[in-house]
């Protein structure tokens, strides 16, 4: 029962950030390699608000999210856009986001050095419950809260908003959405912020849930987050959730009955058997190709 | 300021860059070369006998020997059960082998985990410049011969490649193959230089430098990632002599870079090098007059396929059907086209003439029904297959390599009567040369036919529409195909134009061609086709002498509507 919430608490995290990767491929069709970057960017941030700006944590998490969406909207100016209309953007887009990643985190590390920054120890009380007999933390019910929260919120507003409605058009078909009114940049443009503020919001649960942020946190987790949308089905909004809880229950039992240095190997593990048994992924449907 | 060490790396970099290229070159994106270069270091310096006891140098190329075979069968075992992932997916599955193996390593206990095995150092810069110059040797040989060109092909557009004759499957695990004996002899090289095999070198960020130094010096010239990596490996010297200690600049103008060459110089830095074509003098003038005077079969160091004589069948439809979910865009059609008839297909947009033809072509499979075209039954044969047996295409838009010249698309289009030079072209041997200069002058004579010799060496995207429609006939006929299948290729020309065109189809079907038409110019398909099939949703509704089947009412209906 405890490796089981154990397995929640940080496949929802997973989940967060996958659901950020989910949403860019399944709308704009374009895997953004710097989400991994932003992620890290923001736990880095979160931190300096909550030691220098004083903040506390429940005020910090949103502001981490802003800064996360400004990036974003940074990412798909200067990766994506310029791309727009050439033939091999979709392989472009790949390797221009890798390039703003790379600069991304050479930033950081000129702000912030190459040492792992941490978290005061009293940003979080230190309250625990006791649930079915496992021993668990506010942390840990805050991080799943706000996780599950969140993807609710963005599942809701894809489904049902305005907003969520240009997306679901320009998903379809991009030209049809701008002969049909469709503000297609703008709509691009919110779907990059938000999906970076989701990046965002993860990178500072990590962070807090380890209470240490590190330049290699991107790179670790975004390999993770790939395994996580390959099972879900790239860009399918409920398969990120799924696949993220099914990794970090995955992982927390692979450390168990195998021993903890095999836990990264699940993600390969899982990525690899989805992709040669099914490609589309769980819960995604199959695209025809195209003659 | 180039220190030995400096000059070391340049070379390293290069080749692991050279991995990277061989799989972009042939239009894929994988990120599992870090992976093959560790496997391949680790196997080899447990296997490489102690240079105390052969020698150093005999110990390196044993070591290195050991480390290509060992990438080159690392590649084989992931590239078989992925190669039939394409883009991201490819990048995904390779990226997620990479880290796995890093894991392993990091964890198994004969490698020494994270500290790794210690190693001597034997690598000296002129060591690793002649493996450097090897590797270099390999691509730059390879670039321009049937193979190389097919890998290109294959990256410029997968589809029309294999409708040209080229086994995509085939190809692109070769060009994966290449790629890991590349970074296992980078991996190798890279162990005996810094003493170290470590499986903190051969991680994410490792695999990012490759990509960076491979796309920054360009992807589509065998000499890119050398450009790439001397000035990678240079800008930390610059740095450093300007006085300049920050860790983060590297990787900041590293990603800088990277942005720059992909928004604005998408062919690298090498790209700005012009590609050099030479282009075989066929004597006499180089006008399109004397076309049909030179059909195939004129240089005997093509290929010489067999071709049914005028009037047999070469393809038979029989009761061929295909749906798309409930839309039945082809049904039910019967059909026998002989050789050296020129058959016209016309009806209305979504008759489903498109469809048809690319049953025919074995692009897309039958619903129910057979086609047995020249001996196979496409739809269950490759493309690649259908292509050899003698069917060769023109698209409804336009499927041309882009980034190639015409004269190369054509060459492309040679593949299947032309011979294969790799091996030759690097033992340098002369019948190499030529054979590919005969591949050339088939090439030209192709081009000249349609009249196009003028524009040989016009990259091909930047061909006017008219001249991409005739482009893609000649790619078509350097297939020398017995049943040459052209999808509207007057579509979009004027009339004069059209008229020539009209003309020298009709001289293709004169030489003893089966030419199967697909045109809208209903006045055209009257002009030169010996007989004419209509389609109209789906079903075929008349067939017969052009005559008789524009006077067909029902044909009449399905053009203009009923009779109000």
């Amino acid at each position: 029962m405890q490796q089981l919430l154990n397995g929640l608490f940080i496949g929802s995290i997973y989940a967060l950030f996958a659901v950020g990767f989910a949403l860019v491929f399944g709308i704009l069709d374009r895997l953004n390699l710097a989400h991994p970057a932003v992620f890290a960017a923001s736990a880095f941030i979160g931190i300096e608000l909550v030691t220098v700006g004083g903040l506390p944590f429940w005020a910090a998490l949103p502001a981490v999210a802003v800064v996360g969406a400004l990036l974003g909207l940074i990412v798909e100016r200067v990766a994506f856009r310029p791309l727009k209309g050439r033939a091999d953007a979709h392989f472009a887009g790949l390797i221009s986001s890798i390039a703003v990643a790379g600069m991304l985190i050479a930033l950081l590390q000129w702000r912030y050095g190459a040492e792992t920054r941490r978290f005061p120890a009293d940003t979080f009380p230190a309250t625990r419950f006791d649930v079915l007999g496992a021993q668990v933390t506010l942390l840990q019910v805050v991080i799943v809260a706000v996780c599950l929260a969140l993807v609710a919120g963005l599942t809701w507003l894809v489904a049902r908003s305005r907003l969520g409605r240009g997306m679901r058009a320009v998903a379809e078909n991009p030209t049809a959405a701008r002969v049909l009114g469709v503000n297609v940049d703008r709509v691009t443009a919110t779907t990059f912020a938000i999906s970076a503020a989701l990046g965002a919001v993860a990178g500072a649960l990590f962070a807090m849930n380890v209470s240490s942020a590190q330049l290699g946190m991107g790179s670790a987790i975004e390999l993770k987050g790939l395994a996580v949308i390959v099972v879900g089905g790239m860009g399918s909004l409920p398969g990120a959730l799924v696949g993220g809880l099914l990794l970090g229950v995955a992982e927390v039992f692979a450390v168990q009955y195998l021993g903890s240095a095999w836990r990264d190997l699940v993600a390969f593990a899982l990525l690899f058997g989805i992709l040669l048994l099914r490609p589309q992924g769980l819960f995604g449907g199959r695209k025809a190709r195209q003659v | 300021m180039f220190t030995e060490s400096t000059v070391t790396f340049i070379a390293l970099g290069a080749i692991f860059a050279f991995s990277f290229y061989a799989v972009l070159n042939a239009g894929q994106l994988s990120l599992g070369q870090a992976g093959f270069a560790s496997v391949a270091a680790y196997t080899s310096v447990l296997v490489a006998p102690d240079p105390d006891v052969v020698g150093d140098v005999p110990a390196l190329l044993i070591a290195l020997v050991v480390g290509a075979a060992v990438g080159t069968a690392a590649a084989v075992v992931l590239g078989l059960p992925t190669m039939h992932l394409r883009g991201v997916f490819l990048a995904i599955a390779t990226l997620g082998f990479a880290e796995a193996v890093r894991i392993f390593l990091l964890n198994a206990e004969w490698t020494g985990g994270a500290q790794g095995m210690s190693v001597p150092k034997i690598v000296t810069p002129a060591i690793a410049w002649m493996v450097l110059a090897l590797v270099a040797y390999w691509f730059w040989r390879s670039g321009p011969t049937r193979y190389g060109r097919a890998l290109e092909a294959i990256r410029e557009d997968e589809l029309a490649a294999g409708a040209m004759g080229i086994d995509v499957g085939r190809h692109r695990l070769g060009a994966f193959a290449t790629a890991g004996a590349v970074a296992g002899l980078y991996g190798v090289l890279w162990a005996y230089t810094v003493r170290l095999v470590a499986p903190a070198d051969f991680g994410f960020t490792a695999a990012i430098d490759g990509l960076v130094t491979a796309m920054v010096g360009g992807t589509t010239m065998f000499i890119g990632p050398v450009v790439g990596s001397a000035f990678l490996t240079v800008i930390p010297e610059i740095q450093r002599a300007l006085g300049v200690e920050a860790g983060w600049i590297r990787p900041f103008v590293a990603g800088l870079l990277l942005l720059v060459v992909i928004l604005f110089l998408p062919g690298g830095l090498a790209g700005r090098i012009p590609r050099r074509i030479r282009v075989p003098n066929l004597g006499g003038g180089s006008g399109g007059s004397d076309a049909g005077s030179d059909a195939d079969g004129g240089s005997t160091d093509l290929r010489t396929r067999e071709h049914a004589p005028r009037g047999d069948v070469v393809a038979r439809l029989s009761g061929l059907s295909k749906d798309y979910g409930g839309v039945h865009a082809v049904r039910d059609v019967d059909l026998e086209i002989h050789s050296g008839e020129l058959l016209g297909l016309i009806g209305p947009n979504g008759a489903g003439k498109t469809t048809l033809v690319n049953m025919i072509s074995g692009l897309v499979a039958p619903s129910s029904g057979e086609a047995s075209v020249l001996g196979v039954t496409a739809g269950r044969t490759p493309v690649h297959r259908v292509a050899a047996a003698g069917v060769s295409r023109t698209f409804q838009h336009s499927k041309l390599f882009d980034r190639l010249s015409a004269l190369e698309n054509v060459l492309v289009g040679g593949h299947l009567v032309t011979r294969p030079t790799l091996l030759r072209r690097l033992a340098w041997l002369p019948s190499a040369r030529r054979d590919e200069q005969a591949a050339l002058t088939h090439a030209a004579r192709c081009l000249r036919r349609v009249g196009m010799l003028d524009a040989a060496t016009a990259r091909a995207g930047a061909l006017s529409y008219g001249d991409q429609r005739r482009l893609e006939i000649a790619r078509a006929l350097a297939a020398d195909p017995s049943l040459l299948i052209l999808d509207e290729p007057a579509a979009g020309m004027n009339t004069v134009e059209a008229g020539e065109l009209a003309h020298l189809i009709r001289s293709l079907a004169d030489d003893g061609l089966a030419v199967l038409l697909i045109e809208h110019n209903v006045g055209l398909v009257r002009q030169i086709c010996d007989r004419v099939v209509v389609l109209n949703f789906g079903e075929v509704i008349a067939a017969g002498v052009p005559a008789e089947v524009a006077a067909d009412p029902r044909v009449v209906e399905a053009y203009l509507g009923t009779e109000a």
